[in-house]
């Protein structure tokens, strides 16, 4: 589960844009929830909300896709921290 | 030993490709094109015209800006994704139609975007070493020839215009005013190669340098969501990485003449470093992306406002992934 802040951010994007949040697997870019530059903004939202460091390896968009990637990418990194 | 550009040079077609003309053509609105590039329209070459054509016209513009004849070059460094040849590089032809330039070295740097910042580290460690008194550096692109004019790269053919800049550096500064080269910062990482890049020909795709039955790798890619991330956190970086070394303070920094990529990232960009608008040299709304020209042309456009003891930092990330930043300083004769 993402946090409430990272739920409202997504949320209100999606509100910005006049589009539907998209199902749990489906693309937030295809959706028009985010794009290129949003990006930028999210995974430093990202970070800064879980304590973690997206590594240079890890910074890739299709980490960021859907819902279900940025759980699995935050529960990952997370554990990782531990 | 200080390193000075004396005088900054450019050419651009004369043909305007403004977005109504492009977005009839890729299947897009002008309008899309504005909201996600900031571009208004670009240049594009005749196709009697190459990138070495425009890299020569740009560095005899320099020369007369620095009341230089070509003969005084002692060394020609340039750069581009779209060269005339295979082989050989664009830096011999330019030396060529330079005429009167001596038989000096002429080296092509194969860093895309970043090409200027590894140009500067080049002449100013050439001029450390007493190896060169004059250096010229240039970037040329005529890379609309090469671009994907379907719908399906849209998002990537309407950002690219054709162009080329030059400098001319001097152990010395002359002219009004010339820029110092302080220092310049330089990465790559090439674990993201293929995230943006041509991919033909070349010797990684088979058993022949070019597959007939691949002709997309002969068109430029990029996997621009990736390629924004990246830029935005490692010019970030190396913003940073080049003050702390120098000691100094974004505060302190006059101007910032960035890479002319999209005008999205600039704004991401400025919004990451927390500066204003008016502090970043914005061209491409005329010029696109002119890839190894950008940042010659952004900081030939850039002189007019740059006053004694101005502090400029120009900051670039291109295909390799390769990135950097230098730091400049106005300085009179």
């Amino acid at each position: 589960m993402l946090s409430p802040s990272i739920t409202n951010y997504l949320n209100q994007a999606a509100r910005e844009a006049r589009v539907e949040m998209p199902e749990h697997t489906a693309s937030l870019f295809d959706a028009g929830v985010l794009d290129s530059f949003s990006l930028v903004e999210f995974v430093s939202i990202l970070e800064e909300e879980y304590g973690v460091r997206v590594s240079d390896a890890e910074l890739k968009a299709t980490n960021f896709e859907t819902i279900a990637k940025i759980e699995a990418f935050i529960s990952k990194n997370k554990v990782a921290d531990l | 030993m200080s390193c000075y550009i004396t005088a900054c040079g450019a050419a651009l077609p004369e043909r305007i490709v403004t977005n109504d003309e492009l977005a009839s053509v890729l299947g897009v609105a002008p309008e899309w094109i504005v909201a996600n590039s900031g571009i208004r329209e670009r240049r594009w070459v005749d196709a009697n015209q190459s990138a070495s054509d425009l890299a020569a016209i740009a560095v005899r513009d320099a020369l007369q800006q620095a009341n230089l004849p070509a003969q005084a070059i002692d060394y020609l460094i340039g750069g581009t994704l779209s060269p005339d040849y295979q082989v050989p590089g664009i830096a011999p032809l330019v030396q060529r139609k330079l005429v009167e330039c001596r038989q000096v070295p002429a080296l092509d740097v194969r860093v895309g975007c970043a090409g200027l910042l590894y140009s500067l580290q080049i002449a100013r460690g050439l001029m450390a070493s007493n190896a060169t008194n004059t250096v010229v550096c240039f970037g040329a692109e005529a890379q609309s020839k090469g671009l994907d004019l379907s719908s399906r790269s849209a998002e990537l053919s309407m950002l690219f215009g054709d162009g080329a800049g030059a400098i001319v550096l001097n152990q010395k500064p002359s002219n009004p005013l010339s820029l110092r080269v302080d220092d310049v910062w330089l990465a790559t990482d090439g674990t993201f190669a293929e995230e943006l890049g041509v991919r033909a020909p070349g010797t990684a795709n088979g058993a022949r340098w070019w597959d007939e039955a691949q002709p997309d790798l002969l068109l430029p890619k990029m996997n621009g969501r990736t390629v924004i991330l990246h830029a935005v956190r490692k010019l970030t970086e190396a913003t940073f990485a080049l003050l702390d070394r120098n000691q100094l303070s974004l505060d302190q920094i006059d101007l910032i003449v960035p890479h002319q990529a999209n005008l999205n990232l600039l704004c991401a960009l400025g919004k990451k470093l927390e500066i204003k608008d008016e502090r970043i040299i914005v061209n491409l709304d005329r010029y696109g992306n002119t890839s190894s020209a950008s940042t010659f042309l952004a900081l030939h456009d850039a002189q007019p406002v740059l006053q004694r003891g101005a502090r400029v930092l120009v900051l670039a990330f291109g295909a390799g992934f390769t990135w950097g930043a230098a730091l400049l300083t106005a300085t009179e004769a």
